[in-house]
């Protein structure tokens, strides 16, 4: 993140609600036109985290800037430039979706000209140009989702919060979803989205994993993976289940490259081992190489880099904040 | 994904926000909220239905079916065994039916009051049995009335009617014996014009020292006076018709002293003395005879109300119930209305969230409620405005100016709303704020003027029914609308005070939920 214009720069903010809840200690930047996602359980402390950046919310320490400014001390010309999309549904039920995004383009300052037109735009990016007049009340969910994004995107902010977005809507349009997020990123404006979906991590640029108020890694997708697993893994399957030993022996003492080397937790796979390094595709052959070449010859039936999901990713870095947290407490 | 346009670029919208000035985007975040009020209206047809509709269609019900204010007192009367002498039962009815609903006359008083336990009577009335003798021995028999009434209006009215009747009762005793007064004196007139003649014999015997003549002439005088005073009203009813009427007994006594004390001069042969006294006797008979003139001429009317009573008024009129009750119904469905829609004006949206997207989004307060207020009066200025219309199809005057009228309509709106909003502001939940306004319907119904005048009530009453905006908007009302004047000054300060302070109120207590948001 080096040299990059920073939409949000967050610098050791705490805001201790009491009793355990709240935010700690929380370091993180946000980059212009980039996707940040917040991934975390349900009481972690993204909404939280969220609101302080919005400026609802104060900190008790620390120091957090937004678009250049301090959020608590906004301006309605800087408001102009954030959208927001809360967890809850915010519609009007009697309003039609037309009426809903024109509510909320207008709490914007948006002449009503510049309403239609944009409007028109929106509801084509969304699909919901044929659901214009048709009242809140009479939308699926995974289209009231959608027209909480359009009233978020009316006034073409900058910089758009979107808290849970994509809770409780099927797959499919979870995917469309992060398709828009990623269409808006790449027309330079910058999210920052919360989920509890681990699996959507892949669609943003840096992710923040969060547990108990704190912020536990902050990077890109494929960093964080490197962090969970110290590294990443290739999978092997030898020719002779009896190599396997001696295959393990073999590059445990490969001590610059081989970070770590044991069998396949898979039970039923006997001949297969899992060795981390720090690029799986990089020194996959080298490691061919490394076990072709012992004498005996330790043969390699088949070898591929692991695609560990997130999810795994993710216990990995809740349990190894979880071990840290035991362990200063003794 | 592939096919969806490209949205506006970040930089053109930058560059477009900042032609719009700030004071037309202020106006244009007021209006949103006008905008969305509004939209919501209109989309409740049902809404406006029940506002509009519903208490036009109570008022004409009201006014097709109110026939009299007085309550319908379901009676018995109970007479003494062989019925009351010189009444039958049609001059009974005449008399009772007046004021009350005479369903029964009985002998029966157990029976009667038996009816009155079980709901079946609201009164009965009970007829002495002895009334005439005691009337004839100047005593004053007792009319009994005995109700079950457990309403205080209903009892006031038995109590009022009871009155009334027993007024009419006495009014007609009087009438009779002031008839038959008349009748008698009539011939005892005669004998007092002869006994003016008398008194001339009487003279002439006193000169002629014929003393037992004279004595003769003076006792059948005397008696003839004593008849006159037998058949006369009391001195209190003579004396209530005042003039010559009111003289007619103290003359009577004047000249029995008058012609005990010549009996007694003739007795001890003072001839002078008793020549006084036969000119003094001779003036208060002519004056005596006189007044019997008067009294026998006047009609027995007279002399039993003497007083009569001349009544108008400079309207014409007062108006029917249905145009009387008008503008307290109008005022009670703008302030209801005003209310109830102001009390779920911010409780939803707070318990819904859309105060945080508020916060975030460059709005303030100010615009917020300025542009619900502005949303909601719109609304129930046209619902009002349709009422009017038809209220005047019904017959309902607007006499004042209607500019001053349109004014107060629209100070009631505001005040009203001001408190439908503090509720909102106040209330956890949807149901308390519609509990809490339909509350404040209580209050307006009972203290507002409405069916019961505020000086009915303690001072304490007072302040919560000066602190409801139809308490000011009903005396307007009447004012500008049945009387033609323009409303009073506390009308207009009183509405001015409640809006300013639930506005204040207001906007105090939702800015801190905002900032709690």
């Amino acid at each position: 993140m080096a040299g990059e214009r920073l939409a949000i720069l967050s610098e050791g903010v705490e805001l201790d609600f009491g009793n355990g809840a709240g935010i700690f200690d929380q370091h993180y930047q946000v980059p212009e036109g980039s996707i940040l996602g917040m991934i975390g359980p349900s009481g972690c402390g993204k909404t939280t985290t969220c609101r302080v950046a919005l400026g609802l919310l104060v900190p008790q320490k620390g120091r957090i800037t937004t678009l250049g400014r301090n959020p608590a001390r906004f301006r309605a010309a800087d408001r102009e430039r954030i959208g927001y999309i809360p967890q809850q549904f915010v519609l009007y039920p009697r309003l039609s979706v037309a009426e809903n995004a024109a509510f909320v383009a207008s709490l914007y300052g948006m002449p009503a000209r510049q309403v239609r037109s944009r409007l028109d735009e929106l509801l084509a990016f969304v699909d919901l140009g044929d659901a214009r007049h048709r009242l809140a009340q009479n939308l699926s969910g995974g289209m009231q989702r959608r027209l909480m994004l359009v009233g978020a995107l009316m006034h073409d902010p900058v910089l758009l919060f979107a808290d849970e977005p994509t809770a409780g809507i099927d797959p499919v349009l979870r995917a469309r979803f992060w398709g828009y997020f990623r269409q808006l990123r790449d027309q330079g404006r910058t999210l920052v989205v919360t989920t509890q979906v681990v699996s959507e991590a892949v669609y943003c640029d840096y992710v923040a994993v969060m547990r108990k108020g704190r912020i536990l890694a902050v990077d890109t997708p494929e960093n964080l993976r490197r962090m969970a697993l110290g590294g990443e893994i290739i999978d092997l399957t030898l020719k002779n289940p009896e190599d396997v030993h001696r295959a393990l022996e073999v590059l445990k003492r490969w001590k610059d490259v081989v970070r770590a080397a044991h069998r396949s937790p898979d039970p039923d796979a006997e001949a297969d081992i899992h060795v981390v390094v720090e690029d799986a595709r990089e020194w996959l052959p080298e490691v061919l190489n490394r076990l072709e070449n012992q004498k005996p010859r330790i043969g390699v039936e088949s070898a591929a880099p692991v695609e560990v999901s997130y999810d795994e990713v993710f216990i990995k870095i809740m349990e190894q904040d979880q071990r840290l947290q035991e362990a200063a407490h003794g | 994904m592939a096919d969806a346009p490209l949205i506006e670029q970040t930089a053109q919208a930058e560059s477009g926000r900042s032609h719009v000035p700030a004071w037309r985007r202020w106006l244009i975040r007021a209006r949103a909220y006008f905008l969305k009020e509004v939209n919501e209206i209109r989309r409740q047809p049902l809404l406006i239905m029940s506002l509009i509709v519903g208490p036009l269609l109570v008022l004409i019900l009201f006014g097709a079916t109110y026939v009299n204010s007085t309550p319908r007192v379901r009676t018995a009367v109970v007479l003494p065994p062989g019925g009351v002498p010189g009444l039958d039962e049609d001059q009974i009815r005449a008399l009772i039916g007046l004021n009350f609903d005479l369903r029964a006359i009985t002998t029966d008083r157990a029976g009667a009051e038996a009816q009155l336990a079980a709901g079946a009577l609201d009164l009965v009335q009970i007829i002495p049995a002895d009334a005439t003798t005691a009337l004839r021995e100047g005593a004053s028999p007792q009319i009994e009335f005995i109700s079950n009434a457990i309403n205080p209006l209903v009892e006031g009215w038995i109590q009022y009617l009871s009155y009334a009747e027993v007024n009419e009762i006495n009014k007609a005793i009087l009438r009779a014996t002031a008839a038959q007064a008349q009748q008698e004196a009539t011939g005892i007139r005669v004998r007092v014009e002869d006994a003016e003649g008398r008194v001339t014999d009487l003279e002439r015997g006193v000169l002629e020292a014929r003393a037992q003549a004279a004595q003769r002439d003076i006792r059948e005088i005397r008696a003839t006076l004593e008849a006159l005073e037998q058949v006369l009203p009391s001195q209190e009813f003579l004396a209530a018709q005042g003039g010559e009427s009111a003289q007619i007994r103290p003359t009577i006594e004047r000249l029995k002293t008058n012609l005990e004390r010549l009996d007694r001069a003739i007795a001890e042969n003072k001839l002078a003395e008793a020549l006084n006294e036969i000119a003094a006797a001779k003036n208060d008979l002519r004056l005596l005879n006189g007044s019997l003139q008067i009294f026998i001429s006047t009609p027995p009317e007279r002399l039993v109300s003497p007083v009569t009573r001349a009544y108008r008024n400079i309207r014409g009129g007062a108006y029917p119930a249905v145009v009387y009750y008008a503008p307290g119904v109008l005022a009670l469905l703008v302030q209801h209305t005003a209310v109830t829609l102001g009390a779920l004006a911010l409780v939803r949206e707070r318990l819904m969230g859309a105060f945080e997207v508020f916060r975030v989004a460059p709005v303030n307060l100010t615009q917020l409620i300025l542009g619900k207020y502005l949303g909601y009066t719109v609304f129930i200025g046209l619902a009002a405005l349709v009422l009017i219309v038809a209220m005047t199809l019904l017959g309902v005057p607007l006499l004042g100016n209607w500019l001053l009228f349109a004014a107060l309509i629209l100070l009631l709106i505001v005040a009203s709303l001001g408190v439908g909003f503090l509720i909102s502001a106040l209330s956890g939940s949807d149901s308390q704020a519609i509990q809490l306004a339909m509350i404040s319907l209580l209050l307006s119904i009972f203290f507002s003027g409405f069916f019961i005048a505020l000086d009915s009530f303690a001072w304490p009453a007072l302040i919560v029914a000066y602190a409801i905006p139809m308490t000011h908007g009903l005396a307007g009302f009447q004012d500008v609308m049945l009387r033609g004047i323009a409303p009073n000054l506390w009308t207009w300060a009183g509405l001015g005070l409640i809006a300013v302070i639930t506005f204040a109120l207001v906007v105090l207590i939702t800015r801190r939920q905002l900032l709690k948001a």
